[in-house]
Protein backbone atom coordinates (compact mmCIF):
# COMPACT_ATOMS: atom_id res chain seq x y z
CA UNK A 1 0.00 0.00 0.00
CA UNK A 2 0.96 3.54 -0.93
CA UNK A 3 0.58 5.33 2.50
CA UNK A 4 0.39 8.99 0.49
CA UNK A 5 -1.85 7.69 -2.21
CA UNK A 6 -4.03 5.56 -0.06
CA UNK A 7 -4.55 6.76 3.46
CA UNK A 8 -3.15 10.43 3.88
CA UNK A 9 -6.17 12.93 2.47
CA UNK A 10 -8.27 10.23 2.76
CA UNK A 11 -11.91 10.48 3.86
CA UNK A 12 -12.66 9.73 7.86
CA UNK A 13 -15.94 8.14 9.12
CA UNK A 14 -16.25 6.44 12.07
CA UNK A 15 -18.30 3.20 13.13
CA UNK A 16 -21.71 4.79 12.45
CA UNK A 17 -20.40 6.28 8.64
CA UNK A 18 -20.24 9.38 10.26
CA UNK A 19 -17.82 12.22 8.78
CA UNK A 20 -15.65 12.96 10.78
CA UNK A 21 -12.52 14.71 8.75
CA UNK A 22 -9.96 13.66 6.49
CA UNK A 23 -7.01 11.81 7.39
CA UNK A 24 -4.92 15.21 7.70
CA UNK A 25 -1.22 13.81 9.07
CA UNK A 26 0.19 9.92 9.58
CA UNK A 27 2.56 9.37 12.55
CA UNK A 28 5.07 6.21 12.45
CA UNK A 29 6.51 5.28 14.45
CA UNK A 30 10.71 4.22 13.66
CA UNK A 31 12.01 1.24 14.54
CA UNK A 32 15.59 0.45 15.32
CA UNK A 33 16.63 -2.22 12.37
CA UNK A 34 13.20 -2.27 11.18
CA UNK A 35 10.64 -0.12 8.16
CA UNK A 36 8.81 2.14 10.16
CA UNK A 37 5.19 1.60 11.34
CA UNK A 38 2.15 3.63 11.16
CA UNK A 39 0.74 3.77 14.66
CA UNK A 40 -2.04 6.97 14.35
CA UNK A 41 -3.77 9.25 12.08
CA UNK A 42 -4.14 12.96 12.93
CA UNK A 43 -7.13 14.91 12.48
CA UNK A 44 -7.83 18.88 12.63
CA UNK A 45 -6.52 22.29 11.61
CA UNK A 46 -3.06 22.23 13.96
CA UNK A 47 -1.95 19.46 11.43
CA UNK A 48 -2.97 21.30 8.43
CA UNK A 49 -1.43 23.93 9.71
CA UNK A 50 1.92 22.17 9.92
CA UNK A 51 1.73 21.01 6.88
CA UNK A 52 2.22 24.24 5.56
CA UNK A 53 5.33 25.03 7.84
CA UNK A 54 6.54 24.74 11.44
CA UNK A 55 5.52 28.75 11.81
CA UNK A 56 1.83 27.91 11.25
CA UNK A 57 1.84 25.00 13.18
CA UNK A 58 2.83 26.54 16.19
CA UNK A 59 0.68 29.57 15.77
CA UNK A 60 -2.67 27.33 15.15
CA UNK A 61 -1.35 25.22 18.06
CA UNK A 62 -1.29 28.60 20.30
CA UNK A 63 -4.19 29.72 18.78
CA UNK A 64 -6.20 26.13 19.62
CA UNK A 65 -4.75 25.91 23.10
CA UNK A 66 -5.81 29.60 24.20
CA UNK A 67 -9.61 28.84 22.90
CA UNK A 68 -10.07 25.38 24.07
CA UNK A 69 -7.97 24.63 26.69
CA UNK A 70 -4.73 22.51 27.18
CA UNK A 71 -6.17 19.71 25.39
CA UNK A 72 -6.84 21.29 22.19
CA UNK A 73 -3.16 22.14 22.09
CA UNK A 74 -2.32 18.94 20.55
CA UNK A 75 -3.74 17.42 16.75
CA UNK A 76 -6.55 14.66 17.64
CA UNK A 77 -5.08 11.29 16.91
CA UNK A 78 -6.78 8.02 16.19
CA UNK A 79 -4.63 5.06 16.70
CA UNK A 80 -4.36 2.82 13.60
CA UNK A 81 -5.14 -0.32 15.49
CA UNK A 82 -8.58 1.11 15.28
CA UNK A 83 -8.97 0.71 11.76
CA UNK A 84 -11.85 -1.37 10.07
CA UNK A 85 -11.77 -0.50 6.36
CA UNK A 86 -9.94 0.94 4.07
CA UNK A 87 -11.31 1.99 0.66
CA UNK A 88 -12.27 5.04 -0.84
CA UNK A 89 -13.32 6.19 2.69
CA UNK A 90 -11.42 5.01 5.55
CA UNK A 91 -13.70 3.69 8.38
CA UNK A 92 -12.66 3.40 12.20
CA UNK A 93 -14.28 1.55 15.27
CA UNK A 94 -14.71 5.01 16.92
CA UNK A 95 -18.00 6.53 17.99
CA UNK A 96 -17.16 10.33 16.97
CA UNK A 97 -18.99 11.23 20.11
CA UNK A 98 -16.90 9.95 22.65
CA UNK A 99 -13.72 11.91 21.20
CA UNK A 100 -13.14 15.54 21.11
CA UNK A 101 -12.75 15.91 17.44
CA UNK A 102 -16.21 17.63 17.08
CA UNK A 103 -15.82 19.82 20.08
CA UNK A 104 -15.52 23.11 17.89
CA UNK A 105 -19.23 21.77 16.38
CA UNK A 106 -20.54 21.20 19.52
CA UNK A 107 -19.39 24.88 20.75
CA UNK A 108 -20.91 26.14 17.61
CA UNK A 109 -24.30 24.51 17.77
CA UNK A 110 -24.38 25.49 21.62
CA UNK A 111 -23.58 28.88 21.54
CA UNK A 112 -24.01 30.13 17.95
CA UNK A 113 -26.37 27.64 15.48
CA UNK A 114 -28.67 26.60 18.48
CA UNK A 115 -29.29 29.99 19.09
CA UNK A 116 -30.67 31.05 15.98
CA UNK A 117 -34.54 30.37 15.97
CA UNK A 118 -35.20 27.28 13.34
CA UNK A 119 -32.11 25.83 13.89
CA UNK B 1 -41.99 7.01 -16.13
CA UNK B 2 -40.58 7.68 -12.51
CA UNK B 3 -37.14 8.06 -14.20
CA UNK B 4 -38.55 10.52 -17.30
CA UNK B 5 -39.97 12.56 -14.59
CA UNK B 6 -36.89 12.53 -12.31
CA UNK B 7 -35.12 13.27 -16.13
CA UNK B 8 -37.49 16.20 -17.12
CA UNK B 9 -36.91 17.88 -13.47
CA UNK B 10 -33.39 17.50 -13.68
CA UNK B 11 -33.55 19.52 -17.06
CA UNK B 12 -35.50 22.00 -15.55
CA UNK B 13 -33.32 22.41 -12.46
CA UNK B 14 -30.36 22.36 -14.66
CA UNK B 15 -31.83 25.63 -16.37
CA UNK B 16 -32.13 26.99 -13.22
CA UNK B 17 -28.56 26.82 -12.28
CA UNK B 18 -27.74 27.70 -15.69
CA UNK B 19 -28.76 31.34 -16.26
CA UNK B 20 -28.07 33.67 -13.68
CA UNK B 21 -27.25 37.41 -14.04
CA UNK B 22 -23.90 36.80 -15.56
CA UNK B 23 -24.90 34.93 -18.54
CA UNK B 24 -27.90 37.47 -18.87
CA UNK B 25 -25.86 40.46 -18.55
CA UNK B 26 -23.03 39.34 -20.58
CA UNK B 27 -25.29 38.05 -22.77
CA UNK B 28 -27.23 40.90 -23.47
CA UNK B 29 -24.25 43.20 -23.48
CA UNK B 30 -22.73 41.00 -26.30
CA UNK B 31 -26.41 41.26 -28.69
CA UNK B 32 -26.52 44.96 -28.20
CA UNK B 33 -22.54 45.80 -29.53
CA UNK B 34 -21.91 43.41 -31.67
CA UNK B 35 -25.34 42.10 -32.77
CA UNK B 36 -25.23 38.05 -33.25
CA UNK B 37 -21.51 38.06 -33.64
CA UNK B 38 -20.91 36.43 -30.04
CA UNK B 39 -23.36 33.62 -30.51
CA UNK B 40 -20.59 31.15 -31.13
CA UNK B 41 -19.06 32.09 -27.36
CA UNK B 42 -22.27 30.68 -25.50
CA UNK B 43 -22.17 28.28 -27.75
CA UNK B 44 -18.60 27.21 -27.11
CA UNK B 45 -19.87 27.92 -23.63
CA UNK B 46 -22.33 25.65 -23.34
CA UNK B 47 -20.40 22.23 -24.65
CA UNK B 48 -17.66 22.87 -22.51
CA UNK B 49 -20.43 22.72 -19.60
CA UNK B 50 -22.45 19.91 -21.00
CA UNK B 51 -19.28 17.52 -20.54
CA UNK B 52 -18.17 19.34 -17.36
CA UNK B 53 -20.95 18.85 -15.62
CA UNK B 54 -22.07 15.08 -17.31
CA UNK B 55 -18.21 14.22 -15.39
CA UNK B 56 -19.18 16.09 -12.38
CA UNK B 57 -22.32 13.94 -11.85
CA UNK B 58 -21.17 10.94 -12.98
CA UNK B 59 -18.16 10.61 -10.43
CA UNK B 60 -21.05 11.93 -7.88
CA UNK B 61 -22.85 8.92 -9.12
CA UNK B 62 -20.26 6.14 -9.26
CA UNK B 63 -17.98 6.97 -6.58
CA UNK B 64 -19.84 8.76 -4.06
CA UNK B 65 -17.59 11.55 -4.05
CA UNK B 66 -18.28 15.12 -4.55
CA UNK B 67 -15.63 16.68 -7.14
CA UNK B 68 -14.59 18.73 -3.99
CA UNK B 69 -13.97 15.68 -2.27
CA UNK B 70 -12.26 14.25 -5.08
CA UNK B 71 -9.48 17.07 -5.71
CA UNK B 72 -8.74 16.95 -1.49
CA UNK B 73 -8.29 13.30 -1.30
CA UNK B 74 -6.51 12.82 -4.72
CA UNK B 75 -3.88 15.92 -4.64
CA UNK B 76 -3.46 16.02 -0.97
CA UNK B 77 -4.11 19.22 1.40
CA UNK B 78 -1.20 22.07 0.32
CA UNK B 79 -2.64 21.15 -3.32
CA UNK B 80 -5.98 21.57 -2.45
CA UNK B 81 -5.70 25.10 -0.94
CA UNK B 82 -5.30 26.74 -3.97
CA UNK B 83 -8.84 26.22 -5.57
CA UNK B 84 -10.22 25.89 -2.78
CA UNK B 85 -9.08 29.99 -1.81
CA UNK B 86 -9.99 30.50 -5.84
CA UNK B 87 -13.34 29.17 -5.44
CA UNK B 88 -14.46 31.03 -2.55
CA UNK B 89 -13.28 33.71 -3.77
CA UNK B 90 -14.78 34.07 -7.02
CA UNK B 91 -18.03 32.47 -5.65
CA UNK B 92 -18.14 35.21 -3.17
CA UNK B 93 -17.89 37.56 -5.77
CA UNK B 94 -20.65 35.60 -7.99
CA UNK B 95 -23.00 35.45 -5.21
CA UNK B 96 -22.66 39.40 -4.48
CA UNK B 97 -23.01 39.99 -7.97
CA UNK B 98 -26.60 37.40 -8.13
CA UNK B 99 -27.92 39.50 -4.91
CA UNK B 100 -26.73 42.70 -6.96
CA UNK B 101 -29.32 41.37 -9.93
CA UNK B 102 -32.50 40.71 -7.65
CA UNK B 103 -31.80 43.74 -5.86
CA UNK B 104 -31.84 45.54 -8.83
CA UNK B 105 -35.01 44.10 -9.85
CA UNK B 106 -36.80 45.06 -6.81
CA UNK B 107 -35.51 48.76 -7.70
CA UNK B 108 -37.00 48.96 -10.85
CA UNK B 109 -39.84 47.12 -9.53
CA UNK B 110 -40.07 49.44 -6.35
CA UNK B 111 -37.89 52.31 -7.30
CA UNK B 112 -36.01 51.82 -3.61
CA UNK B 113 -32.46 51.81 -4.45
CA UNK B 114 -30.58 48.70 -4.88
CA UNK B 115 -28.30 48.87 -2.17
CA UNK B 116 -31.18 48.92 0.60
CA UNK B 117 -33.00 45.73 -1.02
CA UNK B 118 -29.40 43.98 -0.70
CA UNK B 119 -29.53 43.14 3.34
CA UNK B 120 -33.36 41.59 3.37
CA UNK B 121 -32.30 39.88 -0.22
CA UNK B 122 -29.64 37.86 1.44
CA UNK B 123 -32.15 37.34 4.67
CA UNK B 124 -34.41 35.77 2.63
CA UNK B 125 -31.66 33.75 1.06
CA UNK B 126 -30.50 32.66 3.98
CA UNK B 127 -33.78 32.02 5.34
CA UNK B 128 -34.67 29.53 2.60
CA UNK B 129 -31.29 27.87 3.78
CA UNK B 130 -31.74 27.44 6.70
CA UNK B 131 -35.47 26.08 6.45
CA UNK B 132 -35.70 24.70 3.49
CA UNK B 133 -34.58 21.28 2.28
CA UNK B 134 -32.30 20.48 -1.00
CA UNK B 135 -35.69 19.18 -2.75
CA UNK B 136 -37.27 22.25 -2.17
CA UNK B 137 -34.73 24.80 -2.61
CA UNK B 138 -33.55 23.09 -5.80
CA UNK B 139 -36.96 22.32 -7.49
CA UNK B 140 -38.81 25.65 -5.92
CA UNK B 141 -36.51 27.58 -7.23
CA UNK B 142 -36.05 25.91 -11.13
CA UNK B 143 -39.84 25.67 -11.87
CA UNK B 144 -39.67 29.43 -10.93
CA UNK B 145 -37.12 29.96 -12.81
CA UNK B 146 -38.91 28.86 -16.06
CA UNK B 147 -40.03 32.58 -16.34
CA UNK B 148 -37.24 33.28 -18.52
CA UNK B 149 -38.64 31.17 -21.14
CA UNK B 150 -40.13 34.51 -22.06
CA UNK B 151 -36.79 35.75 -23.65
CA UNK B 152 -37.10 32.65 -25.98
CA UNK B 153 -40.47 33.58 -26.42
CA UNK B 154 -39.45 37.14 -27.51
CA UNK B 155 -36.29 35.97 -29.76
CA UNK B 156 -38.79 33.76 -32.01
CA UNK B 157 -42.06 36.99 -32.08
CA UNK B 158 -39.15 39.28 -33.09
CA UNK B 159 -38.64 37.13 -36.08
CA UNK B 160 -34.71 37.32 -36.60
CA UNK B 161 -32.70 36.52 -39.59
CA UNK B 162 -32.24 32.66 -38.58
CA UNK B 163 -29.23 32.39 -40.96
CA UNK B 164 -27.71 35.26 -39.38
CA UNK B 165 -27.95 33.53 -35.99
CA UNK B 166 -26.82 30.42 -37.21
CA UNK B 167 -23.48 32.69 -39.08
CA UNK B 168 -23.31 34.22 -35.39
CA UNK B 169 -22.63 30.32 -34.11
CA UNK B 170 -19.22 30.55 -35.69
CA UNK B 171 -16.17 32.58 -34.76
CA UNK B 172 -15.24 35.50 -36.74
CA UNK B 173 -13.11 38.66 -36.33
CA UNK B 174 -14.34 41.97 -34.96
CA UNK B 175 -14.63 44.92 -37.32
CA UNK B 176 -14.71 47.57 -34.67
CA UNK B 177 -13.63 47.60 -31.19
CA UNK B 178 -11.29 44.50 -31.05
CA UNK B 179 -10.52 44.52 -27.70
CA UNK B 180 -14.01 45.07 -26.42
CA UNK B 181 -15.04 42.26 -28.43
CA UNK B 182 -12.52 39.67 -26.84
CA UNK B 183 -13.53 41.07 -23.44
CA UNK B 184 -16.91 39.80 -23.75
CA UNK B 185 -16.21 36.62 -25.41
CA UNK B 186 -14.33 36.04 -22.12
CA UNK B 187 -16.75 36.87 -19.95
CA UNK B 188 -19.98 34.75 -21.59
CA UNK B 189 -17.06 31.86 -21.52
CA UNK B 190 -16.80 32.65 -18.02
CA UNK B 191 -20.63 33.07 -17.15
CA UNK B 192 -21.47 29.59 -18.90
CA UNK B 193 -18.36 27.25 -17.57
CA UNK B 194 -19.34 28.04 -13.71
CA UNK B 195 -17.36 26.35 -11.31
CA UNK B 196 -20.51 26.52 -8.66
CA UNK B 197 -22.29 25.01 -11.17
CA UNK B 198 -20.22 21.91 -12.22
CA UNK B 199 -19.39 21.88 -8.30
CA UNK B 200 -22.83 22.21 -7.15
CA UNK B 201 -24.33 19.69 -9.49
CA UNK B 202 -21.62 16.98 -7.86
CA UNK B 203 -23.03 17.51 -4.32
CA UNK B 204 -26.94 17.46 -5.73
CA UNK B 205 -26.04 13.86 -6.86
CA UNK B 206 -25.22 13.08 -3.58
CA UNK B 207 -28.37 15.09 -1.72
CA UNK B 208 -30.23 13.15 -4.32
CA UNK B 209 -28.15 9.82 -3.30
CA UNK B 210 -27.55 9.28 -7.12
CA UNK B 211 -25.99 5.83 -7.84
CA UNK B 212 -24.77 4.06 -11.08
CA UNK B 213 -28.54 3.27 -12.09
CA UNK B 214 -28.40 7.02 -12.78
CA UNK B 215 -25.87 7.90 -15.54
CA UNK B 216 -28.08 7.45 -18.02
CA UNK B 217 -30.51 10.21 -16.63
CA UNK B 218 -27.46 12.19 -15.73
CA UNK B 219 -25.93 12.08 -19.62
CA UNK B 220 -29.72 13.67 -20.24
CA UNK B 221 -29.73 15.84 -17.56
CA UNK B 222 -26.43 17.52 -18.61
CA UNK B 223 -27.53 17.49 -22.21
CA UNK B 224 -30.53 18.22 -22.57
CA UNK B 225 -30.40 20.76 -18.99
CA UNK B 226 -27.32 22.72 -20.65
CA UNK B 227 -28.94 22.92 -23.83
CA UNK B 228 -31.69 24.73 -22.64
CA UNK B 229 -30.32 27.09 -20.63
CA UNK B 230 -27.58 27.84 -23.48
CA UNK B 231 -30.90 28.61 -25.80
CA UNK B 232 -32.45 30.65 -22.93
CA UNK B 233 -28.63 32.77 -23.12
CA UNK B 234 -28.61 32.68 -26.90
CA UNK B 235 -32.63 34.12 -26.80
CA UNK B 236 -31.52 36.98 -24.61
CA UNK B 237 -28.57 37.78 -27.12
CA UNK B 238 -30.73 38.04 -29.77
CA UNK B 239 -33.27 40.09 -28.07
CA UNK B 240 -30.28 42.06 -27.18
CA UNK B 241 -29.30 42.74 -30.51
CA UNK B 242 -32.78 43.37 -32.18
CA UNK B 243 -34.48 45.76 -29.58
CA UNK B 244 -31.07 47.42 -27.87
CA UNK B 245 -29.21 47.99 -30.70
CA UNK B 246 -32.47 49.55 -32.99
CA UNK B 247 -33.06 51.80 -29.84
CA UNK B 248 -29.66 53.05 -30.30
CA UNK B 249 -28.12 51.42 -26.91
CA UNK B 250 -25.18 49.83 -28.52
CA UNK B 251 -22.97 49.46 -25.08
CA UNK B 252 -25.06 48.43 -21.96
CA UNK B 253 -23.53 49.68 -19.09
CA UNK B 254 -26.52 50.41 -16.94
CA UNK B 255 -29.02 47.65 -15.58
CA UNK B 256 -31.95 50.30 -16.04
CA UNK B 257 -31.24 49.94 -19.58
CA UNK B 258 -32.03 46.26 -19.88
CA UNK B 259 -35.93 46.14 -18.80
CA UNK B 260 -36.60 47.84 -22.35
CA UNK B 261 -35.70 44.78 -23.98
CA UNK B 262 -38.84 42.95 -23.67
CA UNK B 263 -41.35 46.39 -23.81
CA UNK B 264 -41.31 46.37 -27.88
CA UNK B 265 -42.28 42.83 -27.82
CA UNK B 266 -44.88 42.39 -24.56
CA UNK B 267 -45.59 46.03 -24.14
CA UNK B 268 -45.81 46.32 -20.17
CA UNK B 269 -46.05 43.04 -19.48
CA UNK B 270 -42.30 42.99 -21.16
CA UNK B 271 -41.02 44.77 -18.04
CA UNK B 272 -42.75 42.88 -15.53
CA UNK B 273 -41.17 39.39 -17.24
CA UNK B 274 -38.18 40.91 -17.56
CA UNK B 275 -38.20 41.61 -13.48
CA UNK B 276 -39.25 38.81 -12.90
CA UNK B 277 -36.93 36.77 -14.53
CA UNK B 278 -34.07 39.26 -13.30
CA UNK B 279 -35.05 38.16 -9.37
CA UNK B 280 -35.89 35.23 -9.86
CA UNK B 281 -32.70 33.68 -11.64
CA UNK B 282 -30.38 35.99 -9.83
CA UNK B 283 -32.22 35.06 -6.72
CA UNK B 284 -32.19 30.92 -7.46
CA UNK B 285 -27.98 31.19 -8.63
CA UNK B 286 -27.77 33.30 -5.16
CA UNK B 287 -29.08 29.98 -3.51
CA UNK B 288 -26.97 27.53 -4.61
CA UNK B 289 -23.65 29.70 -4.32
CA UNK B 290 -24.39 30.16 -1.23
CA UNK B 291 -24.92 26.18 -0.49
CA UNK B 292 -21.80 25.07 -2.90
CA UNK B 293 -19.94 27.82 -0.59
CA UNK B 294 -21.07 25.14 2.59
CA UNK B 295 -20.71 22.00 0.74
CA UNK B 296 -17.08 23.14 -0.82
CA UNK B 297 -15.40 23.79 2.83
CA UNK B 298 -17.20 20.52 4.29
CA UNK B 299 -16.21 18.35 1.32
CA UNK B 300 -12.68 20.01 1.66
CA UNK B 301 -12.12 19.28 5.19
CA UNK B 302 -14.18 16.04 5.46
CA UNK B 303 -17.36 17.50 7.57
CA UNK B 304 -20.61 15.99 7.72
CA UNK B 305 -22.82 18.20 5.36
CA UNK B 306 -26.27 18.02 3.93
CA UNK B 307 -28.79 20.60 3.05
CA UNK B 308 -31.87 17.55 4.43
CA UNK B 309 -30.47 17.89 8.14
CA UNK B 310 -31.56 20.55 10.66
CA UNK B 311 -28.73 23.28 10.54
CA UNK B 312 -27.68 21.97 14.31
CA UNK B 313 -26.96 18.45 13.11
CA UNK B 314 -24.10 20.20 11.16
CA UNK B 315 -23.51 23.74 12.69
CA UNK B 316 -19.92 23.81 10.71
CA UNK B 317 -21.55 23.40 7.43
CA UNK B 318 -24.70 26.07 8.03
CA UNK B 319 -22.31 28.43 9.66
CA UNK B 320 -20.41 28.54 6.47
CA UNK B 321 -23.62 29.41 4.15
CA UNK B 322 -24.75 31.79 6.98
CA UNK B 323 -21.41 33.66 6.97
CA UNK B 324 -21.10 33.44 2.99
CA UNK B 325 -24.84 34.96 2.39
CA UNK B 326 -24.34 38.10 4.78
CA UNK B 327 -20.78 38.66 3.58
CA UNK B 328 -21.81 38.57 0.10
CA UNK B 329 -24.53 41.53 0.70
CA UNK B 330 -22.34 43.76 1.68
CA UNK B 331 -20.71 44.69 -1.42
CA UNK B 332 -24.08 45.63 -2.91
CA UNK B 333 -25.34 47.50 0.26
CA UNK B 334 -22.16 49.94 -0.11
CA UNK B 335 -23.32 50.93 -3.22
CA UNK B 336 -21.06 49.01 -5.54
CA UNK B 337 -22.40 48.69 -9.21
CA UNK B 338 -24.02 45.40 -9.56
CA UNK B 339 -23.34 45.25 -13.43
CA UNK B 340 -19.79 45.82 -12.83
CA UNK B 341 -19.36 43.84 -10.50
CA UNK B 342 -20.93 41.11 -12.41
CA UNK B 343 -18.27 41.47 -15.62
CA UNK B 344 -15.88 41.69 -13.29
CA UNK B 345 -16.61 38.27 -11.91
CA UNK B 346 -17.67 36.51 -14.84
CA UNK B 347 -14.22 37.58 -16.06
CA UNK B 348 -12.79 36.07 -12.69
CA UNK B 349 -14.31 33.06 -13.19
CA UNK B 350 -13.05 32.32 -16.70
CA UNK B 351 -9.65 33.33 -14.99
CA UNK B 352 -9.71 30.64 -12.20
CA UNK B 353 -11.00 27.92 -14.74
CA UNK B 354 -7.83 25.98 -14.68
CA UNK B 355 -7.71 25.29 -10.58
CA UNK B 356 -11.09 24.08 -10.76
CA UNK B 357 -11.01 22.09 -13.85
CA UNK B 358 -7.57 20.41 -14.04
CA UNK B 359 -8.50 18.16 -11.40
CA UNK B 360 -11.05 16.49 -13.86
CA UNK B 361 -8.25 15.00 -16.37
CA UNK B 362 -7.37 12.96 -13.49
CA UNK B 363 -10.20 12.27 -10.98
CA UNK B 364 -12.40 10.98 -14.19
CA UNK B 365 -9.65 8.68 -14.94
CA UNK B 366 -9.14 7.11 -11.87
CA UNK B 367 -10.17 3.46 -11.40
CA UNK B 368 -10.12 3.55 -7.83
CA UNK B 369 -13.24 6.28 -7.55
CA UNK B 370 -14.63 5.74 -11.47
CA UNK B 371 -13.98 1.83 -12.00
CA UNK B 372 -15.09 1.04 -15.67
CA UNK B 373 -17.04 4.42 -15.75
CA UNK B 374 -14.08 6.19 -16.62
CA UNK B 375 -13.60 8.92 -19.15
CA UNK B 376 -13.44 7.74 -23.06
CA UNK B 377 -11.24 9.78 -25.61
CA UNK B 378 -14.34 12.07 -26.35
CA UNK B 379 -14.48 13.13 -22.53
CA UNK B 380 -10.86 13.41 -22.34
CA UNK B 381 -10.26 15.07 -25.33
CA UNK B 382 -12.89 17.62 -24.06
CA UNK B 383 -11.09 18.07 -20.66
CA UNK B 384 -7.70 18.61 -22.42
CA UNK B 385 -9.50 21.27 -24.53
CA UNK B 386 -11.55 22.81 -21.76
CA UNK B 387 -8.49 23.34 -19.91
CA UNK B 388 -6.19 24.96 -22.46
CA UNK B 389 -9.12 26.63 -23.06
CA UNK B 390 -8.68 27.89 -19.19
CA UNK B 391 -5.57 28.88 -19.51
CA UNK B 392 -5.70 30.98 -22.39
CA UNK B 393 -8.63 32.80 -20.58
CA UNK B 394 -6.42 32.82 -17.53
CA UNK B 395 -3.57 34.51 -19.30
CA UNK B 396 -5.94 37.34 -21.19
CA UNK B 397 -8.68 37.98 -19.02
CA UNK B 398 -6.59 40.57 -17.05
CA UNK B 399 -5.40 42.61 -20.11
CA UNK B 400 -8.31 42.40 -21.58
CA UNK B 401 -10.15 43.50 -18.91
CA UNK B 402 -8.02 46.49 -18.65
CA UNK B 403 -7.94 47.05 -22.63
CA UNK B 404 -11.71 45.91 -23.25
CA UNK B 405 -13.51 45.91 -19.98
CA UNK B 406 -16.22 48.36 -19.29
Amino acid sequence: MDLLRDILDKQVVDREQVKIGKVDGLVAELRPGKPPRIVAIELGAITLARRLGARPGRWTAQLAARLGGKRHGEPHRIAWNKVQDIGVDIQFDIDVRETSIFAWQDWLRDHVIGRIPGA
Amino acid sequence: MKKLLEISLGVVTSVGGFLEVGSMATAAQAGAAFGFQLIWAVVLGTICIIFLVEMAGRFAAVSHHTIADGIRERFGFTAFLWPLVAILLVNFLVMSAEIGGVAIALELATGIGFQWWALPVAFLAWLLLWKGTFGFIEKGVSILGLVTLCFVVGAVMLKPDWRAVATGAVPTLPAHDAATYWFMAVSILGASISPYLFMFYSSGAIEDQWDESYLGANRAIAGLGMTFGGTISVSVLIVAALVLATNGIDQVDDYHQLPLMLIPIFGFWGFVLFVASLAIACFGAALEVGLQQAYLVAQGFGWTWGENQKPRDNPGFSSVYTLSTFLAAVPIALGLDPLRLTIFSMALTAASLPLSVVPFLFLLNDKRYVGEHRNGVISNAAVIFIIALGFVLAVVTIPLQIFGGT
